[in-house]
C-alpha cells in the first residue's frame, strides 16, 4: 500500500510547470502524501475542497488519503475516525454526483477497509453491498479499469478461501490491465492509480 | 496575454487587500496542544496545520468578516466567524467529538446488537448460530444474564418478572402477541424469523421513556432498512421447509418468507413424553416492503401464522387424560416511516395491528377468543447541537379482547374488555463531555378502562472512568395494565407498578466485553385474587407487592483464542412477591436463584465448520407442596442443558446445519402439579412437569441463491 501511494505521489509531482493556485495546492498535497505526512496531505486537500466547491477531486483525495491510512492503522478507534472522515468527504461529492464511477469505487474501498478492520462484524453486512456498488460503477463505466480490477480483487479473496475457481477473476484482472493501458485521465489530477497492484495480482494468478 | 492578465490581476488584489497574518494555538478543552489540526478560512486556499505545540500561522488575502474552520479527527469541527485583521495569537479550544467509538454510552440495563450499536453484545448471526437457540431470537436471549430459563414456558422472564411483563416492539411499534400458540407446560417460541432483523436491543430494565406498558423488559427488533442484494433462500429442515425471496428496485425492495413446519416426522423419530393426537403444524409467512423517499424510509411488515395441534394431557386431578386441541390464527401488520423534515427534525411514525384468534377444545368444553391490538405512534427528535438531543412523542394503544367459553353441559360464558391507553413522553440526551452523558425523561399515560393516569420519570447517567471502563446508573418508574386473564373478568383495577434502580459497570477492549450489573426492583399494586385460578367470580384487588434484587455478570471474549468466541453469563437473584392467590410473599415458582450459561463457538477452518456448545445451568426452582404447611417450600433439583450445533459451509451459499439440545438427556423437572384433594391416606399426589422429549434434534440445509455469486455457484455444481 505504501508503494501504491508513493507511485501516485511521484507521478503527480513530476508534472511540469504548474500554474494555478489549484495546481500548486494539489501538487503540494501529493508531495506531502508522498512524504508520508498523511494528516497534512488530508488537511491541504480539505482546504482545496473548501475553495473549489465545484471540483470533486479534492474531496475524493481526502477520502483516499484517509482510507489508505486506515488500512495501515491498527487502533480500531483511529480506524473508525479515519473512515468517518473519508466517508464525510465522499458523501459531500456523492450527494452532488451519485453516478461518478470513481466515487463509487472509493465507496467500495471504504467498505473494504471496514471489512478488513472487523471481518466478523462487517463482513456479512458489507460484502454484498460492496459488490453491488462495483456492479453499479461498471454499469456506468464498463471500461473503468479501477472498478473492474477492484471488484475482481475483492472477489478473489472469498473464492480462494472456499477453494472456488479463481479463473474468472483472473480473466477480469487481465482485462483490467488492458483497460489501464487505454485509460486516459481527464487531467493529471484525476484518479489514475491501480495498474501496479493489478500487475501484482496478475502475478499471483499466474503462479498456479 | 493570459499571463499578463493574471499578473495584473494578482498585483491588483495584493494592492487592494494587503495580506493579513492569522495566528494562534489550538488546544483541547484541558489546554493541551493539538498537533495536526487543519485551520483555514472557508472558501479560500489559506490555511495551515498546527505544529507540535498546537501553533499555527498563515497569511490570507481575505478581509473583513470570514469563517474560520478548524477540523481535527475525533474532535468537533469548529466554525467561527472572525475578523481577519484582528485574529492573532488567539487560543482556540476544540471539543472532543462525542460521536466516536470511544465516547461514553449509556448501557445500564441494555444489551444491543446490530449496525447501530456501538457496543454490540450479540451479533445478529449469533441468534442463528447459538447452540440450543434453534434459530429462535428468544432462545438466544436466554443465554444473557438477567433472564430465567423457564423450560416449560419458553418465553422471556426477566429479573423476577412474569413473561408478560416483557413487551416486544418491531420498528418501535408494539407486538401484542409475540409468541407462537401453545398450551400448558409446552414451551413456545418467538414468532419472528431472525433473518429479517438487522438490530436487536434487549433491555432488562431502566429503559427509555419511549417505551411503556412493560414492567420488566423491552425487546426492540428493527427490520433491515435495505437488503444487501436480490436473493432466494431455500431451507429444508427436519421440521419443515421454507422459502424466501428478496427483490430490489431503484427505490424500493420486497422480502417475502414463507415456511411450513410439521413436527410429526420428528415426533415419530424421537420418543415423546407427550401423547400427541396431531403434531404441531404451522404455516406462516412474513413480508417486508421498503420504500426510500428522498428524506425518509417507509417500511411495511406483515406476518401471518396459522398453527394447530392436538394432544392428550395428563392431569393429576383426572383419571383420564384431557384432550387439548388448539387452532391459532395470527396476523401482524406494521407500517412505519422514519425521515427528516424542516431544519433537521427527525420524524418517526407508524401504526401496528395485531390479530390473534384461538379456538381451543379442552376435553369436551370449547373456548374461542380473539384479540385486536393496535398501536399508533409518533415521535419527533431534534439535535440541538452535537451534544444535546431532545425527543418527544405520543402513543395510542387499543386492545379489544373477547372470549366465549362453552361448557359441554350447554352453559356459555362471555368475557372481554376494551383497553385504550394514551401516552405522551419527552426525553433529552445530553453529553456533558465525552466522558459523561445523561438521559432524562418522563412518560405520562392514561388508561380509559382503568380510569387512571400515571406519570413515570426515567433517568440514566453514564460516566467513563478509564479508556475502556465506564459506570452507568439508571432509575425509572414503570406501569402496565393488569394481564388479559384478569382484565377479562373485571376492570376494577389499578395498573401494576414497579421502580428500577440499576448500577452498571462495563469494560470494553477489542473483542472483549465485561459487564456487571446490580439492580433493585420494587413492585407495587400487583393483582391478587381469592380463588384457585383467576375466574369470573374472583374477588380481585391491587394489594400485591414484591421486590427483586440481584447481580448479573457477563463476559464475552472473541479475541484471546484463535477462532474461538465464547460468552459466560451468570445471574444471582433474590426475589419475592405476594400476588395471585399467594397467602404471603415468597419466591415465585419461575425463579431460580443462580443461573449460569456458557456459550462457545469454534471455527474450524479446514472443515469450514462452526462447532458450538451451549451449557445452561440453573439451581432448583420453588414449588408449592400442599403436604407441607409452609407455602412454596419445595425446591426442584437443578436444571442442566448441554446443547451442540454444527454448521458446515458447503460453499459460500450453502450451509448444512445440525443441532441437538440436551445432548446428555438430563431429565429436567420444572415443577410439580399437585392434586386438588388429598387421597385416602391424606396425602396430595403429584406429577412432575418435565420436558416434552429428552432431546431435540434438528437438521437443516440452507441455500441462498443470488445474482452476485451465480458465477461461482454454477461452476461448482
Amino acid at each position: 500500500m505504501t508503494k501504491f501511494i508513493l507511485t501516485i505521489a511521484f507521478f503527480i509531482t513530476t508534472l511540469a510547470g504548474a500554474q494555478t493556485q489549484y495546481e500548486q495546492g494539489m501538487q503540494k498535497a501529493f508531495a506531502l502524501w508522498g512524504e508520508g505526512k498523511t494528516t497534512e496531505a488530508s488537511a491541504l486537500f480539505e482546504r482545496i475542497a473548501s475553495a473549489e466547491k465545484n471540483n470533486w477531486l479534492p474531496n475524493y483525495y481526502v477520502a483516499l488519503v484517509n482510507t489508505t491510512t486506515a488500512f495501515q492503522t491498527k487502533d480500531k478507534n483511529q480506524i473508525a475516525a479515519l473512515l468517518g472522515k473519508a466517508q464525510e468527504a465522499l458523501n459531500t461529492e456523492l450527494d452532488k454526483n451519485p453516478e461518478n464511477p470513481e466515487l463509487l469505487v472509493m465507496q467500495a474501498m471504504i467498505n473494504t477497509a471496514w471489512i478488513v478492520a472487523d471481518p466478523m462484524t462487517n463482513g456479512m453486512k458489507l460484502s454484498a453491498k460492496t459488490i453491488e456498488i462495483y456492479d453499479k460503477a461498471l454499469k456506468i463505466a464498463p471500461e473503468n479499469p479501477r472498478a473492474l480490477f477492484s471488484k475482481a480483487e475483492f472477489e478473489i479473496g472469498g473464492a480462494r478461501y472456499f477453494g472456488n475457481d479463481t479463473k474468472p477473476m483472473c480473466a477480469q484482472i487481465d482485462k483490467a490491465i488492458e483497460l489501464f493501458a487505454k485509460f486516459k485521465p481527464e487531467t493529471p489530477f484525476h484518479p489514475n492509480w491501480g495498474l501496479d497492484r493489478a500487475l501484482e495480482a496478475q502475478k499471483e494468478c499466474n503462479k498456479k | 496575454m493570459k499571463t499578463i492578465f493574471t499578473f495584473l490581476f494578482l498585483a491588483f488584489s495584493i494592492a487592494a487587500f494587503a495580506q493579513q497574518t492569522i495566528s494562534g494555538k489550538v488546544t483541547d478543552e484541558k489546554g493541551h496542544p493539538i498537533a495536526g489540526a487543519n485551520i483555514f478560512i472557508e472558501g479560500t486556499y489559506d490555511g495551515d496545520s498546527s505544529d507540535e505545540q498546537g501553533n499555527f500561522s498563515f497569511q490570507t488575502t481575505a478581509a473583513g468578516k470570514q469563517n474560520l474552520v478548524i477540523t481535527f479527527l475525533t474532535y468537533e469541527t469548529l466554525n467561527q466567524e472572525i475578523a481577519v485583521e484582528d485574529f492573532k495569537g488567539r487560543t482556540v479550544k476544540l471539543k472532543e467529538s462525542v460521536n466516536t467509538l470511544d465516547a461514553v454510552v449509556i448501557t445500564a440495563g441494555t444489551f444491543e446488537s446490530g449496525d447501530k450499536a456501538r457496543v454490540s453484545v450479540l451479533k445478529p448471526m449469533d441468534i442463528v448460530t447459538t447452540a440450543g437457540a434453534s434459530g429462535d431470537i428468544i432462545g438466544a436471549l436466554l443465554t444473557l444474564p438477567g433472564t430465567q430459563t423457564v423450560g416449560e414456558d419458553g418465553r422471556l422472564f426477566v429479573r423476577g418478572g412474569e413473561a408478560d411483563e416483557a413487551q416486544t416492539y418491531v420498528d418501535g411499534l408494539r407486538v401484542s402477541q409475540p409468541y407462537g400458540a401453545t398450551t400448558n407446560n409446552l414451551p413456545t417460541r418467538g414468532r419472528f424469523s431472525p433473518f429479517l432483523f438487522s438490530g436487536i436491543a434487549f433491555s432488562t430494565g431502566g429503559y427509555s421513556a419511549e417505551y411503556g406498558e412493560a414492567l420488566s423488559s423491552v425487546l426492540l427488533l428493527n427490520t433491515i432498512d435495505e437488503p444487501d442484494n436480490e436473493k432466494t433462500d431455500i431451507s429444508l429442515m427436519s421440521v419443515g421447509l421454507g422459502i424466501g425471496n428478496t427483490q430490489k428496485w431503484e427505490k424500493s425492495s420486497l422480502s417475502v418468507n414463507t415456511s411450513y413446519v410439521n413436527l410429526a416426522p420428528y415426533q415419530v423419530a424421537i420418543p415423546q413424553a407427550v401423547d400427541w393426537n396431531r403434531a404441531y403444524q404451522s404455516i406462516s409467512g412474513e413480508m417486508v416492503y421498503r420504500y426510500q423517499f428522498n428524506s425518509g424510509l417507509l417500511k411495511t411488515y406483515i406476518a401471518f401464522d396459522a398453527a394447530d395441534f392436538d394432544l392428550n394431557q395428563e392431569n393429576i386431578n383426572q383419571p383420564e387424560k384431557i384432550r387439548v386441541d388448539v387452532r391459532n390464527n395470527n396476523l401482524y401488520l406494521n407500517s412505519s416511516y422514519k425521515g427528516y423534515f424542516g431544519s433537521n427534525y427527525q420524524l418517526t411514525t407508524g401504526i401496528s395491528y395485531g390479530y390473534s384468534h384461538n379456538k381451543i377444545g379442552i376435553g369436551l368444553d370449547d373456548v374461542k377468543n380473539a384479540e385486536h391490538a393496535t398501536h399508533m405512534k409518533i415521535k419527533i427528535g431534534k439535535n440541538l447541537s452535537e451534544r444535546i438531543r431532545v425527543t418527544a412523542g405520543a402513543d395510542y394503544f387499543t386492545t379489544k379482547f373477547d372470549e366465549d367459553f362453552k361448557e359441554n353441559a350447554g352453559n356459555a360464558f362471555s368475557s372481554g374488555y376494551d383497553n385504550n391507553i394514551a401516552a405522551a413522553y419527552a426525553e433529552t440526551d445530553i453529553f456533558f463531555s465525552k466522558n459523561f452523558a445523561a438521559k432524562a425523561g418522563f412518560r405520562f399515560s392514561h388508561s380509559d378502562l382503568l380510569q387512571e393516569s400515571n406519570l413515570s420519570p426515567r433517568l440514566s447517567l453514564a460516566y467513563k472512568v478509564s479508556k475502556n471502563g465506564q459506570f452507568s446508573l439508571a432509575y425509572g418508574d414503570f406501569v402496565q395494565s393488569p394481564r388479559q386473564e384478569y382484565l377479562k373478568y373485571s376492570s376494577q383495577f389499578e395498573s401494576e407498578k414497579t421502580a428500577h434502580y440499576i448500577l452498571n459497570f462495563q469494560y470494553n477492549k477489542t473483542g472483549k466485553t465485561f459487564r456487571a450489573e446490580a439492580y433493585f426492583k420494587q413492585y407495587r399494586d400487583l393483582v391478587k385474587y381469592d380463588t384457585e385460578i383467576s375466574q369470573f367470580d374472583s374477588q380481585f384487588n391491587n394489594n400485591g407487592k414484591g421486590f427483586a434484587k440481584g447481580i448479573d455478570l457477563f463476559w464475552r471474549d472473541n479475541n484471546s483464542f484463535k477462532n474461538l468466541e465464547y460468552w459466560i453469563s451468570y445471574s444471582y437473584i433474590d426475589t419475592e412477591r405476594d400476588y395471585k392467590n399467594y397467602p404471603k410473599q415468597v419466591t415465585p415458582s419461575f425463579v431460580a436463584d443462580h443461573s449460569l450459561s456458557i456459550v462457545t463457538k469454534y471455527w474450524i477452518s479446514d472443515l469450514r465448520s462452526q462447532v458450538g456448545f451451549t451449557n445452561s445451568f440453573n439451581t432448583g426452582r420453588p414449588y408449592n407442596n400442599p403436604n407441607e404447611s409452609a407455602f412454596m417450600n419445595g425446591k426442584t433439583k437443578a436444571y442442566n442443558n448441554l446443547s451442540f450445533s454444527w454448521a458446515y459451509l458447503v460453499s459460500q451459499q450453502k450451509i448444512l446445519y445440525f443441532s441437538v439440545s440436551n445432548v446428555l438427556g438430563t431429565d429436567n423437572v420444572f415443577g410439580y402439579q399437585y392434586a386438588d384433594n388429598p387421597n385416602m391416606n391424606g396425602e396430595f399426589q403429584r406429577q412432575a412437569i418435565r420436558q416434552p422429549a429428552d432431546r431435540f434434534f434438528f437438521v437443516g440445509f440452507f441455500w441462498t441463491i443470488s445474482e452476485n455469486k451465480k458465477e461461482n455457484q454454477l461452476k461448482n455444481l
